[in-house]
């Protein structure tokens, strides 16, 4: 693999590839505002200036500079090396890169940081980038120099409403430019663009429109200041409050990679960011997808239930034991989940099918919805390719209405809630619930036990690619639930049985043939598909 | 100014030695834990070296890192004026079975700081002669410097102990009762039925 | 055991054959701070003496890995807390170390002149209040009163009598004020007079000479190998001084001495420590002296140092290095350091282990008084009740240090 030296490091790169593009996927940071490892390259914000030494022969490229000579008390004309944008210069074998280690990039990179924050309102306490904003980081990091201008700050629209979702600040914007080339270049719908010139510049929507489309979060994403911010988020919660665990967004079966943002002391998720994933999602998320963190704590079920009326998990399993006792196996049937984990399936399997010797097979989730050609799916559930491995025989619900109709089945053990097709009939059967959510199988259930749902605990979901992706726990268990799977596992203790798998570990190790959490987390990004 | 001595214990204890290194003007040796009580009476007892003050012990948790308990024991020669840090690691991924030899033999002002690494740390000194909680209550339950003890945790309540365990009477001795402290009129109590 | 009002025989009366249990309390007037001693006495002497400490225990390690760097100087003030000055300044010299941040030449000398006032305000505390205990109640307030001397002048320049806060990683909270060397130097006379008047009273008392001589003997090796450092251990005649034989800040600019005792016994503790009021008083006289009026008190590095208060408000530079010093806390290097510098009581060290981010992975304090107060049940052992006094008001524990 051809190589270039960055300050004396050697960084293998990809044909093409620029300097700053393949020093991060080594890791190295050349600070940048304006690029994205998934977006074009506009060189604008001057921040990723590096010094790269002439060819061998070649004749250094400089510029005439004036300085001001301490001594003598007058300004000299000095020479300084051209320095070149590491986001735009493709990198070449052999190629001498100075980025750290060079004074003029230093004094570049400080000057540039200077005319950034030259206007910029004093806005870190009521901004919401505050914690995570690179003008705070690379102040602190390349510039630390006091103000020096004494002029007013040019003054532009702050808090203008671009669309349903995101409000714009122009003040703190850094026309970067990277909220426009998203909307063309990924969403595919240019409604944004410059307007002005010198520092006057801003970014407008286009006349007659509004930000609006299925990917407005991810502009409040890309952008690295706090110019733009989503309306669900802004005021909420300041980030240095907030913990986060690697999720896997429930929307749809891309399965999207994301961050979930909660804050431990009043055990809420507050946001998703997306999370790099070059298979998956790349570095984008959907505005739906986006916003499913709410489902956490919105719609939950958190007490169990027995005919309707709260009550004790001890009375649930006690009822659950006499209405279960001595029924014949042939009666009892299984509806699997395609919005719970694998491990919670595998227990259903493991507790009906194998302990209790169910043959009859269903599998429930939402109904499709809306698709498009980049990241959402039409099915909106995280894992029917996972529930398809672990119950290939699954009829749909309907198939179950029918049976408890002809009186073929009379016990039910669902788990999750979400039905796709009316579920009325089957009150006529015994059903036990156990679901994290609200729907329509929780309202027709005999006995109901809450379920955690996927924030609250580690569970793997398979998405459309058959990737295996795990979620990490991030909240404490709301109310009275609890996993899924240790639902299922003492209503198997409950009704006599004994099954030999007892903790999430044993559960995995079943699944996925031994197989170590690890080896699911998502690989690293390297290059952003086409 | 002290790397003569990392030198002489390179010299002398050879592979027992697994890392030396200098910064900030301290210099570390890391020693491998059977060989804690030999080190430390070699540092003593040399000459040239003549480590007669016992300055520092106490422990770091690494939890991330096997073995996680890192043992750090600081020592100061008065006559020679040089100082020397002395680390051992100990303890498997749940911090169980972090045991070192007790120095309390060499230098007697070890015997407090290693009866506080025990309580705060959980690191066991083998041969100790009194190694019981300093800092915390005989009943504390856990080891509140090792990383995983979360820092709101509380501690059930303790019962009045026995007298057995409590190894003196309880309550007040004779002739004192009840009314202790109690102004002089002792009728102002009320009485109970049975005197 | 009989009732003592029985007719008894002279041979008849039982005396108790196994030792006595005798507690001193936690709560003790003479306890200083919190220390239970579980005694075993035979009649009057003292055959076990199991001392307990840690009724003090207030976490402070462990919170200061739930913090920034900054904001352990409340937390170390709280140490040795009537020598606050001096744990503040142990702890910024140790960052620093750290760092590698050198302070301006004035706040060195302003931190030495400082902790001298501090370690004044130690001693009076520990002499006073070992009078006290032994019946001199007089003397005490002599020396109390020498002690809110210092307080006023330390209150002028801090605000705050005690656990003042003072200390900055990179310099100190605020310029001297602007009359602190005369008012340093008008109540200096005023301290030694009435520490004179006190000794006059107190060691030409015979019942005070015999209560403290010879009392609580231990030998420099002995101490030595305890760990004992301080004035604890120059009474036993070694001369081991932080100030002298590593010298940091400005002492090795300024002349003093050391006073070192013989027989280590309490009243050699007593008389070192009125030997060093004496040389505290003649560094700050001196630093006094070679303290420039103006010129920076805080080095002027934004990783470090917080910004001017009218451009945090103004500017956003200034926000901004505001921000990233409070939210997430100076950035220390990765690695470790072990810094000391003389207590008033020792060799205070403090151990800090750093990851790289704003938060202290691990700060350990090294109370110098631990070692000094683990020597307590070698000193009583085989000796009388009555001096058990003495023998702990002269080591001068300090609960809030001892038990960290």
């Amino acid at each position: 693999m051809p190589t270039f030296k960055l300050d004396g490091k050697p960084i293998p790169f990809d044909a093409g590839e620029t300097i700053i593009k393949a020093a991060w996927k080594q890791g190295v940071d050349i600070p940048h505002y304006c690029w994205h490892p998934g977006l074009s390259a506009p060189a604008n914000c001057r921040m990723c200036l590096v010094e790269i030494a002439p060819k061998p022969g070649a004749r250094p490229v400089t510029l005439d500079v004036l300085e001001w000579d301490a001594k003598a008390g007058t300004y000299r004309t000095t020479q300084k090396p051209k320095l070149q944008p590491s986001c735009y210069t493709a990198a070449a074998e052999g190629m001498e890169v100075l980025s750290d280690s060079s004074e003029h990039v230093r004094k570049a990179r400080r000057d540039v940081q200077e005319f950034l924050l030259l206007n910029h309102p004093v806005d870190c306490p009521i901004c919401d980038q505050s914690g995570e904003c690179k003008l705070q980081d690379y102040w602190l990091e390349h510039g630390r120099y006091q103000k020096r201008m004494r002029d007013e700050p040019v003054h532009k629209p702050k808090g203008v409403v671009f669309g349903p979702t995101i409000v714009y600040d122009g003040e703190r914007c850094v026309m970067c430019t990277r909220c426009v080339r998203f909307m063309a270049e990924v969403a595919k719908d240019p409604v944004l663009d410059m307007r002005e010139r010198g520092n006057l510049n801003e970014i407008f929507v286009a006349p007659g429109r509004q930000l609006d489309g299925h990917y407005t979060f991810m502009t409040e994403h890309v952008c690295p200041v706090g110019a733009l911010t989503t309306k669900d988020f802004r005021f909420k919660a300041r980030v240095w409050f907030l913990r986060t665990a690697s999720a896997v967004c429930q929307g749809c079966a891309t399965g999207c990679n994301a961050h979930l943002d909660y804050d431990p002391r009043y055990n809420r998720a507050y946001r998703y960011r997306p999370r790099d994933n070059e298979k998956v999602n790349q570095f984008w998320m959907c505005d739906e997808g986006m916003l499913t963190y709410k489902q956490a704590h919105d719609g939950r079920l958190v007490q169990a239930k027995v005919r309707g009326e709260a009550a004790s998990m001890a009375q649930a399993f006690e009822e659950a034991k006499s209405l279960f006792a001595g029924v014949p196996k042939e009666s009892v049937g299984l509806v699997f989940s395609a919005a719970h984990s694998v491990e919670d399936n595998w227990m259903l399997r493991e507790v009906g099918a194998t302990v209790l010797g169910s043959r009859s097979f269903y599998a429930s989730g939402a109904a499709d919805g809306y698709e498009d050609r980049i990241l959402i799916h039409r099915d909106k559930n995280s894992n029917t390719a996972g529930v398809k491995q672990i119950a290939p025989s699954a009829k749909a619900l309907q198939a179950l209405v029918e049976d408890v109709g002809s009186g073929r089945v009379t016990h039910v053990i669902a788990l999750g809630a979400a039905a796709a097709s009316a579920t009325d009939a089957l009150r006529g059967a015994t059903v036990i619930t156990v679901a994290a959510h609200q729907g329509p199988l929780a309202d027709v259930s005999t006995i109901l036990l809450p379920a955690t749902s996927w924030a609250e605990q580690s569970g793997t979901y398979v998405n459309s690619k058959g990737i295996k992706q795990v979620s990490d726990k991030a909240l404490e268990p709301l109310g009275a639930s609890r996993p899924a799977w240790r639902h299922l596992l003492d209503l198997a203790g409950a009704l006599g049985y004994e099954v030999s798998t007892t903790s999430l570990k044993q559960i995995r190790a079943q699944v996925l043939g031994g197989a170590t959490v690890e080896a699911l987390a998502p690989s690293p990004v390297t290059a952003p598909a086409e | 100014m002290s790397q003569a001595v990392l030198d002489k214990l390179k010299e002398r204890f050879g592979t027992a030695i697994l890392e030396t290194s200098s910064s900030f003007g301290d210099e570390t040796a890391v020693v491998e834990p059977s060989q804690w009580k030999s080190v430390c009476t070699f540092l003593r007892e040399d000459p040239a070296l003549d480590f007669d003050m016992p300055v520092d012990l106490c422990a770091v948790d690494y939890p991330n890192r096997a073995p996680r308990l890192e043992v750090v024991m600081h020592l100061y020669s008065v006559p020679l004026r040089h100082r020397i840090r002395l680390k051992a690691r100990v303890g498997d991924e749940d911090a169980n079975g972090a045991e070192l030899d007790s120095v309390t033999a060499i230098w007697p002002g070890m015997n407090w700081l290693e009866r506080e690494t025990w309580d705060m740390s959980g690191v066991r000194f083998r041969g100790h002669p009194d190694l019981r909680r300093i800092l915390m209550y005989p009943e504390f339950e856990g080891h509140p410097l090792q990383r995983t003890y979360p820092a709101d945790r509380t501690q059930p309540l303790v019962a009045y102990r026995t007298e057995g365990e409590a190894g003196m009477p309880l309550g007040k001795l004779e002739p004192f009762g009840p009314d202790e402290g109690m102004p002089f009129g002792r009728d102002a109590l009320p009485r109970s039925e049975e005197s | 055991m009989e009732p003592v009002y029985a007719e008894l025989e002279e041979g008849e009366l039982e005396l108790p054959a196994e030792p006595m249990h005798l507690n001193m309390g936690p709560s003790h007037p003479a306890m200083h701070g919190t220390v239970r001693i579980v005694l075993d006495l035979s009649g009057e002497t003292i055959v076990r003496a199991d001392v307990q400490v840690g009724y003090l225990h207030r976490g402070f390690e462990k919170m200061c890995e739930r913090g920034t760097w900054a904001q352990v100087f409340p937390y170390v003030d709280r140490l040795n807390y009537v020598s606050p000055m001096l744990n503040n300044i142990g702890y910024a010299l140790a960052v620093e170390k750290l760092c590698g941040l050198a302070v301006p030449e004035r706040c060195q000398w302003y931190r030495t002149i400082l902790g001298e006032l501090a370690r004044l305000s130690d001693h009076l505390t520990c002499n006073g209040a070992m009078a006290m205990e032994l019946g001199a109640f007089t003397p005490f307030l002599w020396l109390v009163k020498a002690r809110e001397m210092v307080w006023d002048i330390l209150e002028e320049e801090t605000g705050a009598r005690l656990t003042h806060s003072f200390g900055r990683i990179g310099g100190m909270a605020n310029p001297p004020s602007a009359d602190f060397k005369g008012l340093c130097r008008a109540t200096l006379p005023k301290i030694l007079g009435l520490v004179e008047e006190g000794e006059k009273m107190l060691l030409k008392n015979r019942i005070f000479i015999d209560r403290l001589e010879n009392v609580g003997r231990i030998s420099g090796a002995d101490a030595t190998a305890l760990g004992w450092t301080g004035p604890c251990l120059r009474s036993t005649g070694v001369a081991y001084d932080v100030r002298k034989a590593h010298p940091y800040l400005k002492y090795d600019e300024v002349d003093f001495d050391i006073p070192v005792g013989t027989k280590g016994d309490t009243l050699d503790r007593f008389l070192v420590r009125l030997g060093e009021i004496r040389q505290s008083i003649r560094i700050i006289n001196q630093a006094l002296e070679r303290m420039a009026d103006d010129g920076p008190i805080s080095c002027d590095d934004p990783r470090f140092v917080l910004p001017e208060k009218d451009g945090v408000y103004t500017t956003i530079e200034a926000t901004i290095q505001h921000f990233k010093l409070i939210m997430e806390g100076a950035k220390v290097p990765k690695g470790e350091v072990y810094s000391y510098t003389e207590g008033g009581n020792g060799e205070l060290g403090y151990y800090l282990v750093s990851d790289g981010t704003g938060t202290p992975y691990r700060v350990r304090i090294r109370p110098p008084c631990f070692q000094i107060t683990g020597g307590l049940s070698k000193l009583l052992e085989g000796r009388m009740l009555s001096d058990i006094v003495p023998t702990f008001g002269a080591l001068n524990m300090i609960g809030g240090e001892c038990d960290h």
